[in-house]
Parts: C-alpha cells; structure tokens; sequence
C-alpha cells in the first residue's frame, strides 16, 4: 500500500513539473505558433534565444529527441546483452520476451521466411513505441508529433519493400507484381490499367502511413496542450505558475494510442511485405 | 466572406463529416469482430489482429481530414 502511494506521489510531481513550463513558457512563447507543451530544448532555446545556439537548439529540436530515444533503446538492450545468463536476470528476461513476442507475431502473418525481416520491423515497433511515450515524459517531446520523422519512417519501409521485392521476385517477377499478376487474356488486356494503379498504391502506402501516425500522436499533443491550459487558465488569478492537472484522463488515453499507432504502423509495414514477397501458399492468411 | 471565415466555418464541418463517415465504418467493423469472436472466441486473436489493420484503415481517413486542418488552420486568423 505505502508503494502505491509513493508511485502515486511522484506521478503528482511529475505531472506538477509537466504543468510549471507551460506557465513559464506560455508568456515567452509570442512567436509563432505553439500547439505542444515545452519541452527542455526550447526552455533552452529560450534561454539561448538570438545566438546561434539557440537557432540551433530550435531547427534541430526533433532530431534530437529521436537520437535521444534511440540512445535510450540502445542504453537498455546494451545492458540486457551485455552479459547474457542461462538464467536470465530481470532485464534480460523482460527485454528476451518482448523480442520473443515480437518474432512470434511477425512470424505468424509472413510465414519462416519473414524471420529475417524482424529485426527491421521489431526495432520499427520498438523506436515508434518509444518516440510516441517520450511525449508524455515532462519536458520531453514526441519525435512523432512532426510529420518529417514519420515520412523518413516511412519511406525507410517504402524502400525496404521494393528492395525486398526486386531481391525475392526477381526483376521480372517485380514487374509481374506491378502488372498485377496477369494470366488470362482479359487479365493482360487490362494491364494499362493495372501499372498505373499499382504503382499509385505502392506511392500512396508511404503518405498513408506517415500522415496516420503524424496525426493522431499531433492530435493527442494537441488534446493534452489544451488541457494543460485550461487547468492553468482555471486557477490563473491566483498568480501562482502552477494548475489544476485535468490533462491527467487523456495521459491515459494516450498510452493507448501511442501503443495501438506504433502496433498499427508496424503490423501495416508487415502486410506491405506479405504483399510484395511471393505468396506460394495462395489462400491461407 | 473572405477566405479566412471559409476556412474556419468548413475545416471543423470537413472534419466532422470525416469523423462521422469513419464512425459508422468503425462500428460496422468492431461490431462484426466482435460477432465473430462471440462465435467463435478461440479465433479471437486472429480476428483481432484483423479488426486492427481495418479499424486503422478506416481511421486513416478522419485523420487526413485531421492533417488537412493542421496544415489549414494557419491560414486563420494571421492578422
């Protein structure tokens, strides 16, 4: 019971902390336009604001947090394998069942030979699950909520499709693929018509998949940064840089959407490579 | 009207429409999952891996909707 209350304390603080800056930064804030609670680069590009680091801290915000979320992954896995045990300590055990639970799922949708994709689409999982939580850490920021990393995201699963493709299919057998597997008179009489719109849909997997995580993590940044002025609006003529925490119901909601857009993004990944690599079991999905 | 009240009165009625076509897809969806893993509940985590891919599907198009108020939403009220 006692632990129980501790954790809950400290998520108080922590939601407290989460409150502070936005009271400080919203009467700094002026330029621009601001749709995300302050994270520690712009309190320190704030601090920083005219000289050149400042410039810098401003332009390189994203990549920043993405590196740092992939130290983080790094950081952890490191110390998972570093000295691996037959009998594996917490760490070790924690991280082997995430990645035994990942390959199992990957696995299952493309078949034994899908295995060696995994460790390409797992870590896709498990940055993207990252990014999407970092956001909701006070003064951090999801990497996710700009539209520029999940385009090279995306487009990193775009080019590792085709490439898939051309290596397992052959040059002919891609091409095949983007003529829609013509086999009957009628079907090679439409083959004008089915280039164009497999090479639409091949286009149009990227965008579709990059706006769809863009959006809903920018949506639930959004809903939390309204919140979080509205708790601080409520108590304001009290003059105290501190708010009433109603952002708090949707902290949960996003723990549920960044979990389910991660799963989405990485389980849609998995499908467009069920859908470029030679089907021979025909059916059976 | 001046294209800056167009903006504001069609991006959220835009929005709205996308997100009432996506609910009734939504529902239509998760209610036939949910069917179907009343009928048969040993399939259920097929059924929901499935139900997943085309809730997201159908979701993705609200959230265009969604994007294209991001990138409009600029455009109103500057000045």
């Amino acid at each position: 019971m006692p632990r129980f209350f501790v954790h809950g304390l400290v998520c108080c603080a922590a939601l407290l902390t989460g409150v502070a800056p936005y009271a400080a930064g919203a009467s700094a804030a002026g330029e621009g336009e601001q749709h995300e609670l302050p994270n520690f680069i712009t309190l320190l590009g704030q601090l920083l604001a005219g000289t050149s680091a400042g410039e810098f801290l401003h332009r390189w915000e994203n990549v920043i947090f993405s590196l740092l979320v992939a130290g983080f992954i790094i950081l952890v896995v490191r110390l998972a394998s570093r000295n691996p045990q037959l009998q594996p300590g917490k760490l070790q055990n924690f991280i082997e069942l995430i990645i035994e639970e990942l390959e199992k799922f990957i696995v299952g949708i493309l078949g034994p030979r899908g295995r060696k994709y995994v460790p390409f689409l797992g870590t896709l999982f498990l940055y993207i699950l990252c990014m999407n939580y970092f956001g909701l850490i006070p003064l951090m920021k999801a990497p996710t909520a700009n539209i520029n990393q999940t385009l090279a995201l995306s487009l990193c699963v775009f080019i590792y499709v085709q490439y898939a493709g051309l290596r397992e299919n052959g040059v002919l057998g891609y091409v095949d693929h983007l003529m829609g597997q013509p086999r009957t008179a009628m079907q090679w009489a439409l083959v004008w018509l089915m280039v164009p719109i497999h090479i639409i849909g091949e286009l149009a997997k990227p965008v579709s998949l990059a706006c769809r995580l863009f959006g809903n993590i920018t949506g639930e940044d959004i809903l939390i940064f309204i919140f979080v002025g509205l708790g601080v609006a409520i108590t304001s003529f009290t003059h105290v840089p501190v708010g009433v925490p109603l952002q708090v119901p949707f902290y949960f909601l996003a723990l549920l959407t960044g979990f389910i857009q991660a799963l989405v993004f990485m389980l849609l990944s998995t499908i467009y490579f069920a859908m470029m690599l030679p089907h021979e079991d025909e059916g059976h999905h | 009207m001046d294209y800056q009240a167009m903006l504001g009165l069609t991006l959220p009625l835009g929005l709205g429409i996308a997100a009432i076509g996506s609910g009734l897809g939504l529902g239509r969806a998760v209610g036939s999952a949910m069917e179907a893993i009343g009928r048969q509940p040993e399939a259920s985590g097929k059924i929901q891996v499935a139900m997943i891919i085309g809730a997201a599907l159908i979701e993705a198009l609200t959230i265009y909707a969604l994007v294209t108020v991001f990138l409009l939403q600029g455009k109103i009220g500057g000045q």
